[in-house]
């Protein structure tokens, strides 16, 4: 079973996620979306991890989602290039993670700019429905997040808690 | 064929052990189950593939072992050393290496 | 040094819950081995060949007496009764159990330390020249900036799974004493001509497989700009470092790949768009974390230069251990003390709880309660009264730890090999002691005088083998150990990479081949004091390959 979770909860009816037996992928690779840049519809892109995020800079206003790949938990380019598009090209529409997407990780991708996820981890499906992530609110640095000062030293933040 | 064995560590502690007949894990390779023909073999890589699913071992493997008077001996340095623990005395004892002017 | 706040005594309280609910999702089967091992490696834990091993930090290689007294209460009540302190200034334990490691952990929280990103594909510890605080020819002490890296990269969410590990280290003299040409970062803290504070900042050094020496990429970096440069270059090797060849990952075949220009040109490009951002450090921070390392109060004790001069006189031991162990302070009356952790024929590196306990109690008794670790996996107490020299050295003689060789071709180094490492080919320990009893004798160390041997049990290199004068590479050949010898290696500011002599050695043959190389080095050198690395730099490798083969073969 895979699904979409955000903060809010499990997604229903999700419009971007690939359904099993579906034959067609809802979102872009990076070059095809580039060509669609004359179609006026609202489009959704995922990345690959060796993909340049710069090169969506022109299309931002016409993107509807932007999915960022994590096709083996350890390739880490993903959280750079969330930090890039929200960060360096200001991107504020939907950022999702798909792939090798497990718990343990979420509360980074949450703070590097990630807002949806697609997981097919069962016990990580779980823990996401209990609301029981395992990140620690304290930050020693900066992220993309929303974050209250750590009120000490300019590097330090915390965490903003909304339950 | 050569004589093989299967060892791995105990999930809880990280301790070298090997799959006995009685499909318990022992800490001391001489209790390990010879597996000497090929479905013996199967049958300890069977073993294995469920205690990794158990989660009571980590790192599973078959290694071929020599059989001689002493026990099995493993072909490889490597796994003797793991049988056999560190080759230094590993604790010294204090004051025991005190430094002398010439 | 530098004390935790609440938020930090937070911080490592919730990363010891965190890593409580991984275990026991482990445990229970609710995460994979495999999805596991990450976590448990940013955790410092490791498996090895008979059991875990926990790798704890020791930031920048400093800590104080109760904290060394709590690292000799978990060798006693979780492990078998000793640490062994390594080539980054950590310790590593090599017995403890998976399930004791939350409890482990919240030990270590009550001293203000932990074992956070000691190992995987992060940052790890920030290392720092040993004699940081002490030393004359500092410009200032380096490591209020290795805490402030340390703070800042402690779960950083964007560098948290890098193509490789990372890692850095902080000097601040023209003397490197923290090899900061094999580090992906070195820093070397300096003043530029208006007497402001910032860094020279190399890239790309490492050893392992692929040895390279760094490549300077910015001669000062204003200190403001520590954390924003720092962010720079680890966005950079994070989106573009090799993920296909985890032998290709580190930021040196970056550097290598892409050339020095253009990925600074990279680096600088993404640093343009970070410099006047959230991430420049401003002053009062600075000011504030260098007030923890403001040095202690250093009473005149002008009468130990009398006394010194007199139990130098009357005990040779005494004397031999001043001229080796003991350097000069840059207040007059005090020395920095090396702790030897190389007895002869001992295990480098290693010290039993009983010996952690003294340490701890001589350096409240004699050295202002700080202690530091050195990456040649000595101790050093860096504040010690001349006048106190003695009475620490009887100390020091009872627990075994006074052995005046540093810097000695008996000081090895040596990563813990096969009989402990799952990653190893060869063992590095027995090498290492066969190579101390065979010159033990302190006339014949003296000498020889200055000569580091690095040995390493296999081509990570955590013996530094390539930066040793002797090096020593343990490999595996039909199933049999053999060891490699590589000469001219040099880790401080003139760094280099060894040379491989040749054909390797047989287990029975490596100590009389180290013996040849120095009766060569005793036979060439213009005199005592030209040093073995000077007498190589100067004669070239030729000489020692004659004697180590051709003489073999004559024999033969």
């Amino acid at each position: 079973m895979t699904i979409v979770w955000t903060r809010d909860g499990i997604v229903e009816n999700d419009p971007w996620m690939t359904a099993e037996g579906e034959a067609e992928a809802k979102l872009l690779a990076l070059a095809e979306a580039l060509e669609h840049a004359q179609d006026n519809a609202a489009f959704g892109v995922v990345l690959q991890p060796a993909d340049d995020v710069r090169e969506l800079a022109p299309l931002l206003d016409r993107v509807a989602i932007i999915a960022l790949t994590f096709p083996a938990f350890s390739d880490g380019r993903a959280f750079s290039q969330a930090t890039l598009l929200r960060d360096r090209l200001g991107y504020k529409g939907e950022l999702r993670a798909v792939g090798n997407v497990l718990l343990d990780q979420v509360p980074l991708m949450l703070r590097t700019g990630f807002d949806s996820f697609e997981v097919d981890h069962a016990p990580t499906i779980e823990r996401l429905t209990q609301k029981r992530l395992p990140g620690i609110d304290l930050h020693y640095q900066p992220a993309t997040d929303t974050t209250l000062d750590g009120q000490s030293y300019s590097w330090r933040r915390t965490a903003v808690i909304n339950g | 064929m050569k004589t093989k064995v299967l060892t791995a560590n105990r999930l809880t502690d990280g301790i070298s052990v090997w799959l006995g007949a009685d499909g318990e894990w022992s800490v001391a390779l001489k209790d390990a189950f010879l597996a000497r023909h090929e479905d013996a073999v199967a049958a300890i890589e069977a073993a294995g593939k469920q205690a990794l699913a158990d989660n009571r071992v980590v790192d599973v493997n078959v290694i071929e072992i020599e059989e001689t008077e002493h026990g099995p001996r493993p072909y490889r340095l490597r796994e003797r050393i793991r049988a056999a623990g560190p080759t230094i005395d590993y604790v010294q004892a204090p004051a025991s290496n005190v430094s002398h002017a010439a | 040094m530098y004390r935790y706040d609440e938020f930090d005594h937070a911080f490592v309280a919730a990363r010891v819950d965190q890593f409580r609910d991984q275990v026991e999702r482990r445990l229970t089967g609710e995460i994979s081995e495999d999805a596991f091992k990450p976590l448990r490696l940013m955790n410092g834990v490791y498996l090895q060949l008979h059991a875990y091993m926990l790798r704890v930090a020791v930031p920048y290689g400093t800590l104080n007496a109760r904290q060394m007294r709590k690292l000799a209460h978990i060798a006693r009540v979780y492990d078998r009764g000793y640490g062994h302190f390594t080539t980054r200034q950590n310790i590593q334990y090599n017995w403890p159990k998976l399930s004791d490691m939350p409890a482990i952990l919240n030990e270590l929280a009550e001293v203000e330390m932990h074992a956070i990103q000691t190992s995987g594909n992060c940052i790890r510890n920030v290392t720092a020249d040993h004699f940081a605080g002490a030393a004359a020819d500092e410009v200032a002490d380096p490591r209020p900036y290795a805490e402030i890296l340390r703070q800042w990269s402690s779960v950083h969410p964007e560098f948290s799974f890098l193509p490789r590990k990372f890692k850095i280290a902080v000097t601040a003299s023209e003397r490197d004493r923290a090899a900061i040409q094999v580090h992906d970062i070195g820093l070397q803290l300096k003043k530029d001509d208006q007497g402001r504070l910032g860094f020279a900042v190399w890239i790309g050094g490492g050893q392992g497989r692929t040895p390279i020496l760094a490549k300077k990429i910015r001669d000062f970096l204003p200190e403001a700009d520590l954390l924003s440069f720092t962010t720079a270059i680890m966005r950079v090797y994070n989106l573009h470092g090799r993920r296909d060849n985890k032998y290709k990952a580190r930021i040196k075949i970056l550097v290598h790949e892409t050339g020095v220009e253009q990925l600074s040109r990279e680096i600088e490009a993404e640093w343009a768009h970070l410099k006047d951002g959230e991430l420049k450090l401003p002053e009062a921070d600075i000011a504030a974390i260098n007030a923890y390392f403001a040095p202690p109060e250093f009473g005149s004790r002008a009468e130990g230069w009398g006394e010194l001069a007199a139990w130098k006189k009357s005990d040779p031991g005494f004397a031999d251990w001043v001229g080796r162990n003991v350097a000069p302070h840059r207040h007059p009356d005090y020395a920095m003390v090396t702790i030897s952790l190389k007895p002869i024929g001992g295990i480098p590196g290693d010290a039993t709880a009983e010996q952690m306990d003294a340490v701890a109690r001589l350096a409240e008794e004699f050295g202002h309660d700080e202690i530091r670790v050195t990456h040649e996996q000595n101790l050093v107490l860096p504040h010690v009264a001349l006048a106190d020299l003695e009475p620490l050295y009887r100390a020091l003689l009872a627990d075994g730890l006074a052995t005046a060789n540093s810097g000695l071709i008996t000081d090895i180094i040596a990563c813990p090999g096969l009989d402990y490492c799952a990653l190893a080919n060869a063992r590095s320990i027995p090498v290492a002691q066969e190579i101390s009893n065979r010159f033990g004798d302190p006339a014949r160390q003296a000498e020889i005088g200055d000569l580091k041997i690095k040995i390493s049990g296999c081509i990570n290199a955590c013996g530094h083998h390539h930066v040793g004068h002797i090096g020593i590479l343990g490999v595996e050949k039909k199933g049999a150990e053999l060891y490699q010898i590589s000469l001219g290696g040099s880790a401080d500011e003139n760094a280099s990479i060894g040379q491989i002599t040749g054909r390797g050695f047989e287990p029975d043959q490596i100590t009389d081949a180290i013996e040849t190389i120095v009766d060569t080095y005793l036979a060439e050198r213009t005199g005592p004091e030209e040093a073995f690395i000077e007498c190589y730099r100067r004669i070239g490798a030729d000489p020692f390959k004659a004697a180590l083969y051709n003489s073999e073969a004559a024999a033969a």
